[in-house]
């Protein structure tokens, strides 16, 4: 009988806690800080929540800072004060119906400041396009590198492995030159074409296929099925656990991709992926915003928390048919 | 055949979204790309207004923002290299010279010619100077940021230090008064700012350039003197190597004392700082070097390009237009208002932002260094911005100690340098 | 349908199903690798108007400077430190995470939250937490200072050590490493932001490779007097779990080698102080986008690949012998 309480079993979940507590210390920051005011985040302080006391939009009030002539226009509003004294006072109006407390005024800029809503949807697209060209390019090779016999098998299979070799960034260059030659560039396909072909898929793929037994395949061509219809109507619908894989480590790969949308969208960022949200805020030696920084990062990491809960139960059984026995 | 579809698809989908784009009206558009949006959006988000009554048949289309002057340079490069690049163009000083070298950056002789009375509208020389290239001017400066000290008052009042210190060996006093109050870091001093640009404030202050036509200046005795007193002030107020992001936070915490960087940052330090008096000053001369008070500084911040390539003379009327609006009169304005930078037109400066110097006395010490504005130099050749990287590596040496001696680092990081610069 | 007519038939079907993953390949990978090692041997940059030959120059300045073996040395440092750690820890967790009943769905998804999140963000945050000052992780060391119970813990005080000789007693004294802005600690720090970053990866690999250890084994084994649990490892789970070894240590070590977000985020002016996480992948966006000198970056490519394709081809026949395939 297991007893819910042995003493091994508290200590594995003290471990487990343990280790728990060590890996979200980073997030439990970036939320806390996505709270915070810019000062409170620079400085430390604050507790989880921060003081939540009330901040200023400082660039609510700077488009809203009045220039000579609209200062003569105010006079009326505030009798008896110099044109000095009337800006003050304005200004002091325009600060308290700019001031918020800093978790708005966080998740509001990261929305309003970079159309966020926008890169969310095109981190969907970018994501499900990359992700079902890739299972129509990978699964075949992959059915022809373990299902089928030819001459040059074993070569091909090594040139695959060869390909997960080669680093995104080292290629970055001559494909941008390659892509503007075909004017692609700042388009969705500049930002999906390269991530077509996943070795890691290929690979992948093949170790689930070497599993499916053989007889399930000569049934199918008893039949009169092609090679090619067997690939979608017998191994496709088997491989669904395993695919189900691919596309979490793909997916997450893709939308957290920061490098080479930043590399190939150059004239018009409504093309951008999640990630580069935030760097409207980045300030470098200036400074950087980083309160609605946090927030836009949190924002985009939620959408992949919830796909993985959603899809963990079946993704661990995929691989555990993928022939890893 | 399923994959042709889908590719098919999505190219279909990708000219419909550019071709959308391009859409007519009899309004000129001009392309306009630029950096550091969480600090300029704002800027030019207050000037529209006024650019669009006074030219109302020309649009300004913003392109995807540059995260850094760096990523600017790189931006331009590649997008001349796809045939794209945006019609104005936003560039560091330092990084004006790459893209003039490659014929990138138009010359703006001859728009200037055509001016009525250019100089009228505030453009001075010396502002000139900054974006003059084989004496053809090829920019306009748009906002200008020196190196500044920043000083907690309160730290400093702790220590009985009443006035602010105005050359090197004064602050080293300070520090070590901090020191002995018990600040365990008393100074940051930002010679890890991108561009070199600490180390030619330095030789600035001596008036030298670092680099003249393709000679480098590293092996002069202006070059040693000035390693030499950035080796005191490491070494004996004991410099922690904190990156600047951490020297930043620190001095936002109260924990450090001095802060030598950037004007620009004035916004940022002013907005996270904790409970306690800020202050800024002049940057601090060489002692025994005109009267310890600096001769130049190299000016930070970026300028106004014109990188059309339309044949379309309309076209280029109107880039020319926008680059005129954004560096005179209200454009300038709405620079010292919203960022810490400031605008180098005179005319802004001295008439219409007259009393907003005087309500911001913190942004009144870089435009009292106006006089001091030199050029923040870039290195020629195509090794030009590997030379950036030997200086920035000497200097971490000397702020972490791995180099004791200034006279072999010198020889070292001048040898080096020289080598690759062209012949 | 013939034996032979049946062979003909899949050569020609798979050489069809291999087609596009093979013209894409060549086109997506390849021809730019052959693309980058031609401007290896050129002067090449964006926007320069004459490009010329220059031979060997840009492989011999990388073999003379010194900058460049601090390169290889903190490639090979990081790979050597994080694989091991990273697979360890995600074949820890992914067996703890087995052996409990209840929790499981919070664990794995909490140990697979690194993965999941923006490098940017994360970098930024590690930064913060890594302050020398008023970071938590020293903020709480320096706490235990002041705590006689940890300081006499972790000095060996409470023995009658001597404080100062421990490391903590003399980091108490005199202050805590700068982390990310010491020589000494630099790369330590990036390897355990690499750790952490990507044990969650191999963990829910060895958690689908474990739920394939067919049950019975363990009975029999039980039953043939091996009851402990280090035993039941040794003998069954570590033999049977051979071939996801071999796929995680193999994806992990490619990935070592091309760690790159991490380093640009955070030192993105220098690769570490003094250079010390200069690792190569950061070498080549230095030279070939950041100071536009594509020509030497390329040439550090092509040594990358190199290196890397030696490592796995070795990696491949060392491991594959041993491996227990069932």
């Amino acid at each position: 009988m297991i007893n819910a309480f042995s003493l091994s079993s508290t200590i594995k979940h003290g471990v487990l806690i343990l280790g728990a507590l060590i890996v979200l210390v980073p997030f439990y920051m970036m939320v806390s800080y996505s709270f915070k005011s810019p000062g409170e985040i620079e400085r430390n302080t604050g507790g989880f929540f921060g003081s939540q006391e009330l901040m200023v939009d400082e660039r609510c009030v700077k488009l809203q800072d009045p220039n000579k002539d609209e200062v003569i226009a105010l006079r009326s509003r505030f009798p008896g004060l110099g044109d000095d004294g009337v800006r003050k006072a304005f200004m002091a109006e325009v600060e308290r119906d700019c001031s918020m407390i800093p978790v708005v005024f966080n998740y509001s800029k990261a929305f309003s400041q970079a159309p966020l809503l926008r890169y969310l949807i095109n981190g969907v697209i970018v994501t499900v396009s990359i992700f079902l060209i890739q299972i129509i390019v990978a699964l075949p090779a992959a059915f022809a590198l373990s299902k089928l016999r030819f001459l040059g098998r074993e070569t091909v299979f090594n040139i695959v492995i060869l390909g997960l070799l080669i680093p995104v960034h080292a290629i970055a260059l001559p494909l941008y030159i390659m892509l503007a030659k075909v004017g692609l560039v700042n388009t969705y396909a500049a930002l999906i074409v390269p991530w077509t072909i996943s070795v890691f898929g290929i690979f992948l793929m093949r170790q689930f296929f070497m599993t499916v037994p053989d007889d399930l395949i000569d049934a199918a061509r008893m039949d009169g099925m092609s090679e090619y219809a067997i690939v979608w109507r017998v191994m496709l619908p088997t491989a669904i656990p395993a695919l189900l894989a691919f596309a979490i480590f793909s997916v997450v790969a893709h939308w957290n991709d920061y490098f080479w949308p930043r590399i190939v969208i150059t004239g018009d960022r409504s093309l951008f992926t999640p990630p580069l949200g935030l760097r409207e805020f980045k300030g470098d030696a200036d400074g950087s915003f980083y309160g609605p920084m946090m927030a836009t990062a949190t924002i985009i990491v939620t959408p992949l928390i919830v796909a993985f809960l959603i899809a963990q139960k079946r993704f661990i059984e995929g691989i555990t048919l993928t022939g890893m026995k | 055949m399923k994959k042709t579809l889908i590719s098919a698809a999505v190219l279909a989908v990708a000219s419909l979204s550019s071709a959308f784009a391009g859409s007519h009206s009899d309004k000129v558009i001009v392309e306009f790309g630029y950096p550091y949006p969480h600090l300029f959006d704002v800027t030019y988000e207050a000037m529209m207004p006024a650019f669009k009554k006074k030219h109302p048949n020309i649009e300004i289309k913003f392109r995807a923002t540059y995260e850094s002057y760096e990523d600017g340079t790189n931006t331009i490069l590649r997008e001349a290299t796809s045939g794209n690049l945006p019609d104005v163009t936003m560039q560091g000083l330092n990084r004006q010279a790459i893209l003039v070298e490659k014929g990138i950056a138009k010359s703006l002789e001859p728009y200037i010619a055509k001016e009525a009375n250019f100089e009228k509208d505030g453009y001075h020389q010396a502002m000139l100077n900054l974006s003059k290239f084989d004496g053809n001017v090829h920019g306009l400066p748009f906002s200008i940021s020196l190196p500044v000290g920043y000083y907690n008052m309160d730290i400093l009042k702790e220590g009985g230090i009443n006035s602010l210190p105005t050359n090197w060996d004064e602050v080293i006093k300070a520090c070590k008064v901090m020191k002995s109050n018990g600040i365990k870091n008393p100074i940051f001093w930002g010679w890890n700012i991108t561009g070199n640009w600490f180390m030619q404030a330095m030789l600035w202050s001596q008036d030298k350039p670092i680099v003249n036509g393709n000679t480098i200046n590293l092996d002069s005795k202006e070059a040693t003197l000035a390693l030499e007193t950035m080796n005191r002030i490491f070494r004996e107020c004991e410099m922690q190597n904190l990156s600047w992001k951490e020297a930043l936070a620190s001095f936002a915490a109260g924990e450090i004392g001095m802060l030598f960087w950037s004007t620009s940052a004035l916004g940022t330090v002013e907005r996270t700082k904790g409970d306690f008096a800020l202050k800024t000053g002049p940057f601090p001369g060489i002692p025994g070097v005109n009267n310890g008070k600096p001769i130049g500084l190299p000016a930070g911040g970026n300028a106004a390009m014109m990188t059309s390539t339309s044949d379309d003379p309309k076209v280029r009327e109107a880039a020319w237009a926008w680059l005129k609006f954004i560096t005179s009169g209200e454009g300038a304005a709405e620079v010292a208002k919203t960022t810490g930078y400031m605008p180098p037109n005179k005319a802004a400066n001295e008439i219409i932002l007259a009393d907003f110097y005087k309500a911001n006395p913190n942004k009144q010490t870089a435009v009292d260094q106006l006089p001091l504005l030199r050029d923040w130099l870039a290195y020629p050749g195509e090794n030009g911005l590997a030379v950036t990287q030997v200086i920035f590596d000497g200097m971490e040496k000397l702020v972490t100690g791995e180099a004791t001696n200034v006279a072999e680092l010198q020889k070292e990081i001048s040898e080096e340098a020289s080598d690759l610069m062209p012949r | 349908m013939t034996k032979a007519l049946n062979h003909q038939r899949q050569t020609r079907s798979a050489w069809i199903m291999l087609s596009p993953a093979l013209i894409l390949m060549m086109v997506i990978l390849i021809l730019p690798i052959m693309i980058a090692f031609g401007l290896s041997f050129t002067n090449y940059g964006l926007g320069v108007k004459s490009v010329d030959f220059v031979g060997l120059e840009n492989y011999e300045r990388i073999f003379t400077r010194s900058t460049f073996k601090k390169m290889f040395t903190a490639t090979v440092l990081y790979v050597i430190i994080v694989v091991p750690f990273s697979v360890g820890l995600g074949l820890g967790a992914a067996l703890l995470i087995q052996s409990v009943q209840r929790g499981r769905e919070f664990y794995k998804t909490i140990y697979f939250l690194p993965v999941m999140a923006s490098l940017l963000a994360m970098a930024i945050v590690w930064e913060f937490m890594l302050h020398p000052t008023i970071g938590v992780l020293n903020e709480t060391l320096q706490g235990g200072c002041d705590s006689t119970v940890i300081h006499g813990l972790l000095t060996g005080s409470w023995y009658g050590a001597d404080p100062l000789t421990s490391w903590y007693g003399d980091k108490c004294a005199n202050g805590f490493p700068l982390w990310l802005g010491d020589r000494d600690y630099a790369l330590w720090t990036i390897c355990f932001i690499g750790i952490w970053q990507s044990f969650g990866f191999n963990m829910v690999l060895y958690l689908a490779g474990l739920t394939s250890v067919p049950k019975d084994l363990y009975h029999a084994a039980e039953m043939d007097g091996a009851s402990s649990a280090w035993e039941r490892f040794r003998l069954i789970t570590w033999p049977m779990l051979g071939p996801t070894t071999v796929f995680v240590v193999t994806i992990t070590v490619i990935r070592s080698f091309q760690v790159f977000d991490t380093v640009e985020a955070i030192f993105p002016d220098s690769g570490g102080p003094g250079k010390t996480a200069y690792v190569m992948m950061f070498a080549i966006y230095e030279k070939g986008i950041k100071q536009n000198l594509l020509g030497t970056g390329a040439a550090i490519t092509v040594i990358f690949l190199m290196f890397v394709i030696a490592v796995t081809l070795i990696q491949r026949w060392f491991i594959d012998r041993k491996t227990h395939y069932a």
